[in-house]
């Protein structure tokens, strides 16, 4: 519309321009002098008055009562294509990135298979060195998942998925992740819903399941024995309750624990062994969708530390979430 | 051991099937019980066409009790979401039959994640990223497939035969039946390793445990039971199980099953 109305101006300019170039030579044959003038110069004053006055209204009056849609509408379709186009390079990062990784487990994997097929006994250093590559594995799927997620929460108008879920089986899900990471090191993850019979909710499970792995990923990591998930409800909400008997969080660090980028290699100007993304974006999340995370940490002598993270969200909340979105 | 599984069979579909990542999976289906055939198209055409033939016809003649499918089929920019279009078929054609997705991206791209959401949400259809461990992959195909086989191991030197109704302990290449777990003994042993079969972490909690014991004192007479089976698997494997072996109790909530390991 804008662009319409500065051909238009630019036309009735010309127009006002040629008035005033033929005026000296054929005002005087055609009209009648007024006030000494002959009327085509003022015809093409005029009309050069009034483009130049239109154009520069067209330009200086949307911002004066408010921008105009259209251009809005263009700002957000080129932020959300923009924010797709950078989901598919992450998306192809990922793949191709994932590419190595995937050959690098398949020949471990395949490596174990040998050593323990041979008749000499896996050397406990070998099994070790081996346990370690597929240590790394959950690490690469939680950080990659991660980076796409803090790419998602940067990106306006992230879509809120509401979709049925089964909070038990996510669990399970979880659980299948860490619980071979967790025996190796010799813990292990227990888990348990009250009801038995859950139910279903209405949410978005991917960013559930996203929030629940960071929270099992950073307990996993820190537990000195034992890991354990509860899944709670009342009338309106339902609680995830992830709990270790690690050392504990000191208070000046739990502070710190939902930071972005922190992690306690930060505060003790230590090389860093995470990303410190992990409980930010747990945290960013759980806030997004209407609910709340916590922590409650003990850091004392054996056997009373512990940490607890206490995940709340609207068992319906996807509606309050909608709202503020 | 007999066979868990039978003849049951599993179907692969998936570009990289000599690629060790797949191949280690297979190994552990196979070690599962389950037959694994991988479907292999025949040369010509396109890669993704010729997968989505094979694999039908695979599923038409073979009757698997399961697919695990790749998503990506091929380089080719039309075969690189070849797997969602074979799954929306099968899905047509077999709406009970459960498929196994594998997926190579950490939450899916928008068609992915398209096809996901147009999927009914008990439809058995679910999806697992490459990266996943064989065992990680085995639980969840074990929980889409739905069924508890007859036989389930309890770690390497027990099982559990539902059928006889009974817990064998393997002495070479013969087995011998556990003395005195029977009745609700059994029923108790066999609901702690049919959770443990779907879900190792799990809790059985009391509520589901306490049909299986007698009295007013329920919980005392299932703690009592629960001691009886302990000490009995341990004679047949010659150890004395503690507190914190084989079953154990967990925040007084219920108990779970702990296979011992070999």
């Amino acid at each position: 519309m804008l662009w319409w109305l500065r051909i238009f101006a630019g036309l009735v300019l010309v127009g006002g321009v040629v008035g005033l170039a033929l005026a000296p030579f054929i005002g005087k044959s055609l009209f009648v002098e007024l006030w000494g003038v002959e009327p085509l110069s003022y015809l093409g004053g005029l009309l050069v008055v009034a483009a130049l006055g239109g154009t520069t209204l067209t330009y200086y009056l949307p911002r004066l009562l408010g921008r105009d849609k259209a251009e809005v509408d263009t700002d957000q379709q080129t932020a959300e294509k923009w924010g797709q186009l950078t989901q598919q390079y992450f998306e192809l990062f990922n793949h191709d990135l994932g590419r190595p990784l995937r050959r690098i487990l398949g020949k471990e994997r395949e490596l174990r298979l040998l050593l323990q097929s041979s008749e000499s006994e896996l050397y406990p250093e070998v099994k070790g060195l081996l346990d370690e590559i597929e240590s790394q594995t959950p690490s690469f799927r939680l950080m990659m998942s991660n980076i796409q997620v803090m790419v998602q929460l940067e990106a306006p108008n992230l879509p809120i998925k509401i979709q049925p879920v089964e909070p038990t089986e996510l669990i399970r899900r979880i659980v299948d992740r860490y619980s071979l990471l967790a025996s190796e090191a010799h813990k292990e993850i227990t888990w348990w819903s009250e009801p038995t019979e859950f139910g279903l909710i209405y949410c978005d499970g991917s960013a559930i399941e996203h929030i629940v792995t960071n929270l099992v990923d950073n307990t996993v990591r820190f537990a000195t024995e034992h890991v354990e998930i509860k899944l709670t409800k009342n009338l309106t909400d339902f609680f995830v309750r992830v709990w270790d008997d690690g050392p504990g969080i000191p208070p000046h660090y739990a502070q710190h624990i939902f930071d972005r980028g922190w992690t306690p290699e930060v505060a003790r100007s230590e090389e860093k062994t995470s990303s410190g993304l992990g409980l930010f974006i747990a945290h960013t999340l759980a806030k997004k969708y209407g609910g709340d995370l916590t922590l409650e940490s003990i850091s004392a002598p054996e056997p009373d530390h512990h940490t607890t993270f206490l995940l709340s969200l609207p068992l319906n909340g996807n509606a309050t979430a909608l709202e503020s979105s | 051991m007999p066979n868990a599984k039978g003849l049951e069979k599993i179907i692969i579909v998936d570009d990289e099937w000599e690629s060790p990542i797949v191949t280690a999976v297979r190994r552990r289906l196979d070690e599962e019980g389950w037959h694994t055939l991988v479907i292999v198209p025949e040369a010509g055409g396109s890669i993704g066409d010729e997968f989505e033939a094979s694999a039908l016809y695979a599923i038409e003649e073979e009757l698997p009790v399961g697919v695990l499918l790749d998503i990506r089929l091929g380089e080719y920019r039309e075969d690189q979401f070849k797997g969602l279009e074979i799954l929306q078929k099968i899905v047509e054609q077999h709406p009970k039959l459960p498929v196994l997705m594998f997926t190579q991206y950490a939450q899916g791209p928008d068609r992915e994640r398209a096809v996901r959401g147009s999927l009914k949400w008990d439809a058995p259809v679910d999806f697992i990223d490459k990266l996943a461990s064989p065992d990680e992959v085995v639980l969840r195909l074990r929980r889409l497939i739905g069924r508890t086989p007859e036989i389930i191991p309890i770690g390497g030197d027990l099982y559990l035969d539902a059928n006889a109704k009974a817990v064998y302990v393997k002495r070479g290449e013969d087995s011998v039946i556990v003395d005195d777990i029977h009745g609700m003994k059994f029923e108790i042993i066999r609901e702690l390793a049919a959770t443990w079969y779907r879900s190792p972490g799990e809790l059985v909690p009391f509520s589901r445990l306490e049909r299986y014991s007698e009295g007013e004192e329920a919980r005392a007479s299932l703690r009592v039971r629960i001691r009886e089976i302990k000490v009995s698997l341990g004679r047949a494997l010659g150890v004395a199980f503690g507190a914190g072996d084989l079953i154990i109790n967990v925040r007084d909530q219920g108990y779970r099953l702990v296979p011992p390991k070999t």
